[in-house]
């Protein structure tokens, strides 16, 4: 592999960075209206769980400024966005299951007058019983699929043997997208049927079947562009089809280009958010907090669809381990199904959830042992030649968290301030501080083998200058730059000759979503084979017309060089072109080595593993629960870095989204299963004064890709989200230090200050029990 | 006769003829301007990413103040200078704000960006040296999900090192000339279009006139909370009187006893003077809205709609604050505790409007205020808490008690106070008037806390305040 370029490892800035400063960066709604332009808006289910009797929009129709009304009847083909498995419709047939549920649609000549005509509309109900929560789907045996068994060694016979037991049951919360770009959409009939749509979107090309099949049509009548998108974090993966699919219906039956741009809080209230877990455990462990055995129910809040539930509870399952060896695990996973938005992708795609359950676990096992957490996660740590067999029977070969976790103890000086936290909190009787390190291992691959794919077309303009597209989206997580650079450093050129257009569904077709943290990883190998591909017949015309041996053929600084003749790139290309050769290629990559079978739960789903872990330090106040983060220590493994800016921004913006997963952000419904949490005013997201006061980053300098990935680079997309389980931990540990009876520590997540003072209040009434 | 709107942009006079009262300077700049840099990403002004500057003429000087666009009425912007993200470039070089944040990669997926390098630029024009309090206070308003703030501070802490003369500097005169020949034509505004008025009136006896005749308006300043009427509830208002021209109301009289400020003072002037006397209060209005907010958002206006999380409410409460309300004929001096009926309801009459609020300073007493949040910045409280001792030889001689979020309104704990009045302050006494507070209150449950929890802090803040006191030592986290 050519790594001799300087492109490679420069922190350039985003590919994008001036326009995005300039405000001429831009986005699906800033794009030049075309002429007659309508604004949709969307009608939506004000009941949790009901039969719909009649939908009245006879005053709808009369509003101002309305041209066009859609409902389920205008629909010529299949009513359903759902991306794997049908159940998703767009408008529902007879029962209306989420208040948010799109019901109906209008478009009028101004979003003002469609989002006034909307609440025009009267819809006869006939309420139905909800069921909003995970216990209650539980009660009612109501599931999205079959509750699934996964068993591996003895876990019954194992707890049985051993020392010590522990039982006990954990929550981790929901968590809004907040993309801070809102869903939207704008379709523009081209001719005859053709549809060109503009969609702040993840995945262009199912957006496209989606339409397709909406129309009763074939896929090559519907093309999606994306330029770029103001945050997806997973929210747009399959939740934005819904928007595309409305305005495409309302553009068919005006006529008219329409778009749709969601209010906020509609938004919100409509799409699916990251899934709440229930876990309920037994573990049986020996004197140095070794599991031996553990048992384990894991429940999550599907919504009323299936969605990407299967895959995310799936990834859930996967990540239960974290770094830990299981060799006797028992795992029972229901998907509840629920009168709420159908939940789906956030980063981390469930892993985040079955890390938290796990590490939780721990912590429970270190406090009924006396023994501080870093002992007991080491002592349980998958090793490099030994237990390094994960429960799905995948063989770790990357193993590099032992080493990482020891450097971090050591670099964020650890045990120094373990000890001075001691003296900090036996002399402070109401502020108290905590600190927890927390490692992190996360698989990188769709575990859905197919989709691990990635097409790519490149061309050369007989200037010299390069235009490329793949099938990545390019959303804030730097994919366009990272595959400029490596561009740039396979053909030799600097990084301003290449140029990354709009993601469109007619240059590269059937991509998979950017998600899994792999867009990178596979559309960058994707354009290089496309590169390879070009330079071949470039090479090939140099050996016939100049007979020379093209064996390492060097493309570096602006020359290509021959064993024994060099030319000027911008030369060599326009020679080739009058030449007549051909200049332009797709490209293809799909990922070796993975396989699973998902009967048996047995395989290798992932490529390789992608290692970190942090340490969050804390102070907590007793007396009202608020709490402040102190400082962060995060060691992250990134293999062979492309760009360390990019990924520093990642792993610091990764933490701070998950901090807010554990300790800030709430999603709230109230008893009839009507969201209170769907504005900035309700639902907080970090701000700037959640920042850690003191925020040290590292990259793992020994992190190298064994895999042959991309430069050796590992991704840093979503696996920086989980180290912010520190975060939570610390808190739990300020906690412990208010009393002398710490196994009795129950905190759910988020920690928010709600939680926190009940928890410290559940103590107290605890102990005085004993007392 | 209806009014033109004029305003600054790029060294020009703008005139806009047609103003909708009901629209949004954001919808005009995206769909009228046609300048898409300025974003829309809640329509309440919670997220930021809207935020421009207007410049306004102060004392022959330009004082620049970031706004939410989304949330400001287009009438509002008479007689400003208005920048938008694009009007930073100049020559086709980007503002050394906008490079910094290249620089130090401020931007991941953009969205939110516009918005920052606006609150930076606010931050750049008016300081000369930006530190951590000031970096973090400019762009607490702002939300971005991508890249934890970490690399749009160090952009923000470059800009130390750069001279803080820009393109605006240099036009700096040709502005203030552009500002007096507006001033010049700028009286008291009327526009009136499609059945929607907006007045603005320059002056108190205008203003009673208008109310008189007009009595069915919604008064407005800053407009922060009337405006998501027409964002978020869809509704028409088609008569707004913006009082924030009136000279008259917006300023502020110190004596020994006492501090009257006028109704339509901003917020941001106001938390520098009570940053003198009271510093818990200054420390939460720093935690109150934004600085977009609270450059627009008044005293008055936080009081007039009654709230029952209006921060500055318990405080006010807990200082026996009084409040001076007008009428055409009348004019009555009100205490505070009696202002307020039921949710969202005062005794405000509809020809009416309060004219200043006056703040006892009591420096011999004790003064606490605590705000309970899940989030530090811009986040409505859970429940705030706020307590005005006055001590006489070890005896409570006299104590004010109020809390926020407890009740359908901003409410003092009196059986709470009674028991405390003529005790010592001890923990026993404590323990026995915390009992009282749920004589006092009795909070409901909603998506920010549960009713149990808010009782719980609001027993927990006065242990709080007992233990500060009798420790003499604040226990805060965020000294930390």
């Amino acid at each position: 592999m050519n790594i001799n370029n300087k492109i490679i490892h420069e922190s350039k800035s985003h590919e994008s960075g001036e326009k995005h400063v300039a405000g001429s960066a831009n986005y699906t709604d800033d794009l030049l209206e075309p002429e007659g332009l309508l604004f949709g808006a969307i009608g939506y289910s004000k009941c949790a769980h009901a039969i719909i009797k009649k939908i009245d929009l006879s005053e709808v129709i009369k509003s101002d400024g309305v041209v066009s009304v859609v409902t389920i009847n205008d629909i010529p083909g299949i009513n359903d966005v759902g991306p794997v498995l049908p159940g998703d419709p767009i408008f529902p047939k007879k029962i209306a299951e989420y208040y948010g549920q799109p019901l109906f649609a209008v478009a009028a000549k101004t979003n003002e007058q469609a989002r006034k005509a909307i609440s025009k509309a009267k819809v006869d109900y006939k309420e139905l019983k909800p069921i909003i929560t995970i216990q209650e789907a539980l009660k009612n045996k109501n599931y999205i699929s079959k509750p699934k068994k996964i068993i591996k060694g003895k876990p019954l016979l194992s707890i049985k043997n051993s020392k010590n037991y522990l039982k006990n049951n954990f929550s981790t919360g929901s968590q809004e997208h907040f993309y801070l770009e809102g869903q939207v959409a704008m379709a523009i009939p081209i001719e005859e049927n053709d549809y060109l749509i503009y969609s702040s979107t993840q995945h262009p090309s199912e957006t496209q079947k989606i339409l397709a099949k909406m129309l009763n049509q074939l896929d090559n009548s519907i093309t999606v562009d994306v330029r770029r998108i103001g945050g997806g974090f997973g929210g747009k993966e399959t939740q934005s089809f819904i928007f595309a699919a409305i305005s495409t219906l309302l553009s068919y039956k005006s006529k008219k280009p329409v778009k749709i741009r969601m209010d906020r809080d509609d938004d919100i209230i409509i799409t699916g958010k990251r899934h709440d877990f229930f876990s309920e455990y037994e573990v049986g462990f020996n004197d140095k907090g070794i599991i031996e055995g553990l048992i384990i129910k894991i429940a999550s809040r599907c919504g009323f669809s299936t969605d990407l539930s299967l895959a995310i509870n799936d990834r859930a399952l996967f990540h239960l381990d974290n770094t830990y060896y299981l060799p006797n695990i028992s795992i029972t996973n229901y998907l509840c199904k629920t009168n709420t938005a159908s939940n789906t992708a956030f980063r981390g795609f469930g892993g985040p959830q079955g890390m938290m359950s796990i590490e939780n676990i721990i912590n429970d096992i270190s406090l009924y042992l006396g023994v501080e957490t870093h002992f007991v996660r080491k002592n349980n740590f998958y090793q490099k030649n030994h237990n390094n067999i994960t429960h799905y029977d995948m063989k770790i070969e990357d193993n590099v968290i032992n080493e990482l976790f020891d450097q971090l103890l050591k670099s964020s000086n650890y045990n120094e301030r373990y000890k001075k936290i001691k003296r900090f909190n036996s002399k402070s009787k109401y502020l108290k501080k905590g600190i927890a390190i927390t490692p992190v291992k996360f698989g990188i691959s769709f575990t859905t083998t197919f989709l691990n794919q990635a097409g790519s077309l490149v061309h050369i303009y007989n200037d010299g200058s390069v235009h490329l597209n793949h099938g990545g989206i390019e959303m804030g997580q730097g994919t366009h730059t990272k595959i400029a650079q490596l561009a740039a450093d396979r053909l030799g050129l600097k990084f301003n000759k290449i140029k990354i257009t709009s993601t469109r569904t007619d240059k590269v077709p059937n991509t998979s979503a950017s998600a899994a943290s792999a867009t990178t990883d596979l559309n960058g190998a994707a354009v290089l084979n496309a590169i390879d591909k070009i330079k071949e017949n470039i090479n090939n015309y140099v050996k016939n017309k100049y007979k020379i041996n093209i064996e390492n053929v060097v493309y570096i600084n602006g020359k290509v060089k021959f064993k024994n003749k060099e030319f000027n790139f911008k030369d060599l290309i326009m020679e080739a072109y009058l030449n007549r050769v051909h200049l332009s290629s797709s490209g293809f990559y799909k990922t070796p080595k993975i396989f699973f079978d998902k009967k048996n739960f047995k395989g290798r789903p992932f490529y390789y593993f992608a290692y970190g872990a942090s340490v969050s330090e804390v102070i907590v106040d007793t007396l009202t629960g608020e709490n402040k983060l102190l400082q962060v220590d995060i060691l992250q493994d990134v293999g062979k870095s492309i760009n360390e800016a990019i990924d520093f921004g990642q792993i610091e913006g990764g933490f701070i989204q998950g901090s807010g997963w554990l300790t800030i952000e709430e999603v709230n419904w109230n008893s009839i299963g009507k969201l209170t949490t769907h504005s900035p005013s309700t639902y907080k997201i970090p701000s700037v004064s959640d920042m850690p006061n003191k925020f040290n980053v590292n990259i793992f300098k020994e992190g190298i890709n064994k895999e042959d990935v991309v430069n050796k680079s590992k991704t840093t997309g979503e696996p920086p989200l989980m180290l912010a389980m520190s975060n939570f931990f610390a808190i739990k540990n300020a906690i412990s230090n208010i009393s002398e009876n710490k196994n009795y520590i129950q905190l759910d997540a988020p920690a928010t200050p709600e939680k926190i003072l009940m928890a410290i209040e559940n103590m107290k009434e605890k102990n005085n029990e004993i007392k | 006769m209806p009014q033109k709107i004029r305003f600054i942009r790029n060294n020009k006079i703008i005139k806009i003829d047609e103003v909708d009262s009901n629209e949004t300077l954001l919808n005009y700049i995206r769909t009228k301007l046609k300048k898409t840099g300025t974003k829309e990403g809640c329509s309440e002004g919670g997220c930021g990413a809207c935020t421009v500057v207007l410049g306004d003429l102060k004392k022959n000087k330009i004082i620049y103040k970031a706004v939410n666009s989304c949330i400001m009425l287009l009438p509002s912007l008479n007689g400003k200078q208005l920048i938008l993200v694009e009007d930073l470039i100049y020559n086709n070089k980007l503002h050394p704000v906008q490079k910094s944040m290249v620089k130090f990669h401020g931007s991941q997926c953009g969205f939110c960006t516009p918005g920052f390098v606006m609150s930076l630029f606010s931050m750049f024009k008016n300081h000369k040296n930006y530190d951590d309090k000031i970096i973090n206070d400019s762009i607490a308003g702002n939300l971005c999900r991508c890249t934890g703030y970490k690399p749009i501070i160090n952009a923000a802490k470059n800009l130390n090192k750069i001279n803080n003369s820009d393109h605006f500097s240099l036009n700096n005169q040709k502005t203030i000339k552009l500002f007096k020949l507006m001033k010049k034509t700028k009286k008291y505004l009327l526009s009136e279009y499609k059945n929607k008025k907006f007045f603005s009136p320059t002056n108190v006896s205008e203003l009673r006139k208008i109310l008189e005749n007009n009595p069915n308006s919604e008064i407005i300043s800053g407009g922060t909370d009337v405006a998501l009427k027409i964002t978020k509830e869809l509704k028409t208002l088609t008569s707004i009187i913006s009082i924030s021209s009136i000279k008259e109301l917006n300023f502020f009289k110190i004596n020994k006893n006492f501090i009257e400020i006028g109704s339509a003072t901003p917020l941001i002037d106001f938390q520098k003077i009570i940053k003198r006397y009271y510093n818990d209060f200054y420390e939460i209005l720093l935690r109150y809205g934004s600085v977009q907010i609270r450059n627009v958002a008044t005293i008055g206006g936080n009081i007039a709609t009654a709230s029952p999380i209006g921060d500055t409410l318990p405080l006010l409460l807990s200082l026996n604050a009084r409040i001076i309300i007008e009428s055409k004929k009348n004019k009555k001096t009100v205490p505070l505790n009696k202002f307020f009926i039921s949710y969202r309801k005062t005794i405000l009459k509809k020809n009416e409007f309060i004219r200043s609020i006056i703040i006892p300073l009591l420096n011999k007493n004790i003064f606490k205020a605590y705000k309970i949040s899940k989030r530090i910045d811009d986040d409505i409280s859970s429940v705030c808490g706020s307590f005005n001792i006055e001590m006489k030889n070890d005896i409570i001689n006299n104590i004010f008690i109020a809390y926020g979020g407890m009740d359908e309104i901003p409410k003092r704990a009196i059986n709470c106070e009674n028991s405390l009045k003529n005790k010592t302050l001890s923990e026993s006494s404590i323990n026995l008037a915390i009992k009282k507070l749920e004589k006092d209150y009795n909070p409901i449950s909603d998506a920010r806390s549960s009713s149990k929890y808010r009782m719980k802090i609001a027993k927990n803040l006065l242990m709080k305040c007992f233990l500060e006191i009798k420790d003499n030592n604040n226990y805060r986290i965020n000294e930390y």
